[in-house]
């Protein structure tokens, strides 16, 4: 009987323990966590094996470039001291480094971490690659200085070291591998976990050594006030709706705008508008079938009523903007150039430029990916559009990855619709300004306009010099711009000092309770 | 029974061998190129050249079937594009949200249908009978992600009671994580009810018409003893076939469910991997599904043998 009863008490003391394991956390809870939900799964971790948002929004709280953008776009030194020292033909550039500041794993900051960082970045990323061709040498001249030596001028090379897509982070030299396996920064978190589909979990790196001018957009004091980030995966929008509203997420990335009331109204959240956050455009295949002949691409887009197509896409003028501008007021590049031919949605235009082009009524084909909603609600009425000014279309809709394949092939499609982020420097996007890009345009005009524009280093000359590359986007059509639109997110009320931006940044953030 | 075991071995490798062939060829047939979905819009085509070369995406399709082939025979799933780990360790991640989702699952379904089924078959005609087969009409025709965030509209959303998604914060105890089941689980065990309460209902109308349950009856035996002992023993197989058939489909991944409830699962994974052309993802997840299915199989043919002699002796 007593053994009974000792036995008893065992199998208790034991069911006690099992029990107290599976309610138990593995680790002890962090103070504040913010969760944050995610449009998907990240690509990587290494923001420089992909130029995906999502990899440059998580990584940007880990990894810091020499410069980055403020509110206004404007470049502004982040680890490097100072704006560079430019030698007077613009060829060289000397960047002295700011010192005090701790990387992930103790060690001080040094040269040499950036000069590998940038040699990785320049041999590994679309944008490095193109750049690399400029440069004649990259090197640490002491502990805390780098001169980059260029072989012509480049006027967007801080712009294209500032950019968070396809970044060029600083990392310890020693964590450089391919593929990392480390992730060593300076950045206001650093790295703690990542599980696939599940979350990334950043933590608040108490070394961090901030700047001391105020915050503006990228630019300035950054200070982690929530100790943990959790970057959670939630791909289905609906369930950010919902997860946002029943107080599961602070952030909810990248809502459907129609959401907008339904999260704002709900008393414990709201809805933030990022704009511009982006702009669709329009690329055309210059190279082959019908939108090869330039009059054919001019009809085009005298057919087009873009506040039609941007209705269709996003629902309410509170989430888009019509703009024949490329770049808004307020930036250098801002230009009225070529806005009489902007959103004319001239069918009987278009029908005299057809018959002037002895258009013989081969379809035109507007590839299109239901994947991103927005893109296919604006085809079906940019294909009702060109109709009613005689053209014959074909919708040809595909899942994104058999877009991004088919689009690399000249016989397969007329034109296509995609999107791009709100970039500042027009060399950064759309990739239709660089040589390859589908579409494959290749002018006389073009190569003119952006050979004078990307050779003149002073900053005000190139304001005026883009002007003219895109009255030459205007006039030869290689893509159409469709204006602008915004991003929708949902904030929990909880959340405080998040200052909207195109790659959602949580440092100056705090949670109350 | 030994021999019914190595006969059921047998067909299983054979289809495995087709399964194999079919998902390599399928997957390839589709368009998409996951280097350049890797790089992006800014990518040259030099630079997604060189990434297909490093995945040996350039070779011949026959040659990439063949190293595939070599390497499963080695137990080697390949490596994932896109996570950059062994598919191996990505299904392996996955598999617990996958695995107690299908398990909770199967049970609310059978402990809703296989009750239902019978109240059904034995009050036939009546009332409780049309308001069973109305309701599993009904179940098994509503979509479960219309399910799903009806489910998450109320049950977490209004009432707070369950997590909206995900599979628990970062270090959360088994039973939290768990917790993060109750609302998919709930919406699958309802969906699925439906098909096992069909089946019960159907099989025990057949067993209850049988002479020997007449001669149960006629002898006196309490209607209680009859319905259990002697009818739903007998009416069990079917009821078996369905439930197993139902855990396998389950175990493959519920895939729009996962996706509703944010669910780290096979399903998610399989998902994701499709949009992105993570090709060895693809075929890993559906050779390792394709082998569970078989397998469960083969364990709901073994019961059959164990319950009835009969089976055996075919």
């Amino acid at each position: 009987m007593e053994i009974l009863v000792k036995r008893r008490h065992l199998l208790a003391a034991t069911g006690l323990v099992a029990l107290s394991t599976l309610m138990s956390p593995l680790k002890a809870e962090a103070q504040t966590s913010a969760n944050l939900a995610m449009i998907g799964e990240p690509q990587s971790l290494d923001p420089m094996a992909s130029t995906a948002d999502l990899v440059s929004l998580i990584m940007q709280h880990v990894y810091e470039p020499l410069y980055t953008f403020d509110a206004q776009w404007g470049v502004k030194p982040m680890l490097a001291a100072d704006m560079p020292k430019m030698s007077a033909d613009g060829k060289t550039y000397a960047i002295d480094i700011r010192k005090g500041v701790k990387l992930h794993n103790g060690r001080e900051l040094d040269a040499e971490d950036v000069v590998a960082s940038l040699k990785r970045w320049l041999e590994m990323t679309p944008r490095g690659k193109s750049l690399s061709k400029s440069i004649t040498s990259l090197s640490a001249k002491g502990t805390h200085s780098i001169e980059i030596v260029l072989s012509d001028v480049q006027p967007a090379l801080l712009a294209h070291l500032a950019l968070p897509s396809g970044f060029a982070g600083i990392m310890a030299k020693e964590s450089i591998a391919n593929p990392l396996v480390e992730f060593i920064g300076t950045g206001p978190y650093k790295f703690r976990e990542r599980k696939p589909d599940q979350y990334v979990v950043l933590v608040k790196f108490d070394g961090y050594a901030a700047r001391s001018e105020a915050a503006s957009g990228y630019a300035g004091k950054r200070e982690a006030k929530i100790d943990e980030l959790r970057f959670i995966p939630v791909p289905n929008a609906n369930t950010r709706v919902e997860g946002i509203l029943a107080g599961q997420y602070h952030f909810a990335d990248q809502l459907p705008v129609e959401a907008n009331k339904k999260v704002s109204g709900s008393g414990n959240a709201s809805g933030v508008l990022t704009m511009p956050y982006g702009f669709p455009y329009f690329p055309t295949n210059t190279k082959q079938g019908p939108m090869a002949d330039l009059k054919i691409r001019q009809a085009f887009q005298m057919a087009l009523n873009q506040e039609e197509i941007l209705l269709a896409g996003f629902g309410d003028p509170k989430f888009f903007s019509l703009a024949a501008e490329h770049f808004p007021k307020g930036s250098p590049f801002f230009s009225d150039a070529g806005k009489d031919k902007y959103s004319k949605g001239d069918a009987a235009g278009a029908k005299k430029l057809l018959a002037d082009a002895k258009y013989d009524g081969t379809p035109i084909r507007i590839l299109n990916s239901k994947q991103y909603d927005f893109h296919h609600r604006m085809a079906l009425v940019m294909a009702e559009q060109l109709k009613a000014a005689g053209f014959a279309v074909t919708l040809d809709v595909v899942d994104w990855a058999t877009l991004v394949q088919r689009r690399a092939d000249p016989a397969a499609w007329d034109i296509y619709i995609t999107h791009s982020a709100f970039l500042p420097e027009p060399m950064l996007s759309p990739p239709q300004l660089g040589d390859g890009a589908p579409g494959w345009w290749k002018t006389p005009a073009k190569d003119a306009a952006l050979s004078a524009f990307n050779a003149e280093p002073d900053a005000a000359k190139r304001g005026q010099l883009w002007g003219k590359v895109q009255q030459v986007v205007y006039d030869e059509v290689p893509y159409i711009r469709a204006g602008n639109f915004a991003a929708l997110s949902g904030l929990s009320n909880q959340m405080k000092g998040y200052a909207p931006m195109p790659w959602p940044s949580f440092w100056n953030v705090s949670l109350s309770k | 029974m030994w021999d019914f075991f190595w006969r059921r071995l047998t067909g299983l490798i054979v289809v495995m061998a087709l399964v194999a062939t079919l998902v390599f060829f399928l997957t390839r047939l589709a368009p998409g190129d996951p280097a350049a979905l890797m790089l992006g819009d800014q990518a040259s085509a030099a630079d997604i050249a060189a990434l297909r070369a490093v995945y040996g995406l350039d070779q011949p399709v026959l040659v990439q079937f063949g190293l595939w082939l070599k390497e499963i025979l080695k137990g080697n799933l390949g490596q994932s594009i896109f996570l950059q780990r062994p598919v191996t360790q990505a299904l392996m991640e996955r598999a617990e949200p996958t695995f107690f989702l299908a398990l909770f699952s199967v049970l609310i379904a059978a402990l809703i249908g296989i009750p239902a089924g019978i109240v059904s078959a034995v009050w036939r005609g009546r009332l409780v009978d049309q308001i069973v087969s109305a309701l599993a009409m009904l179940s098994a025709n509503i979509p479960s992600f219309w399910l799903g965030l009806l489910f998450i509209q109320f049950f977490a959303v209004k009432w707070h009671l369950f997590p909206v998604a995900g599979y628990g914060d970062p270090g959360a105890p088994l039973l939290e994580r768990l917790r993060h089941l109750v609302l998919p689980a709930t919406v699958l065990g309802l969906v699925n009810s439906a098909l096992i309460t069909r089946f019960t209902r159907a099989s025990m109308l057949d067993i209850l018409s049988e002479d020997f349950i007449r001669t149960a009856r006629s002898k006196g035996l309490a209607e209680g003893v009859v319905i259990w002992r002697h009818a739903f023993g007998n009416a069990l197989i079917p009821v078996i076939t369905v439930v197993g058939l139902t855990a396998a489909l389950l175990v493959g991944g519920a895939i729009v469910t996962e996706t509703v409830f944010g669910l780290p699962g096979i399903g998610n994974l399989v998902v994701s991997a499709v949009l992105r052309r993570d090709y060895p993802v693809i075929q890993g997840a559906l050779i390792v599904v394709a082998a569970i299915y078989v397998l469960i199989n083969l364990v709901v043919d073994l019961i059959y043998a164990w319950v009835d002699p009969r089976v055996r002796a075919q």
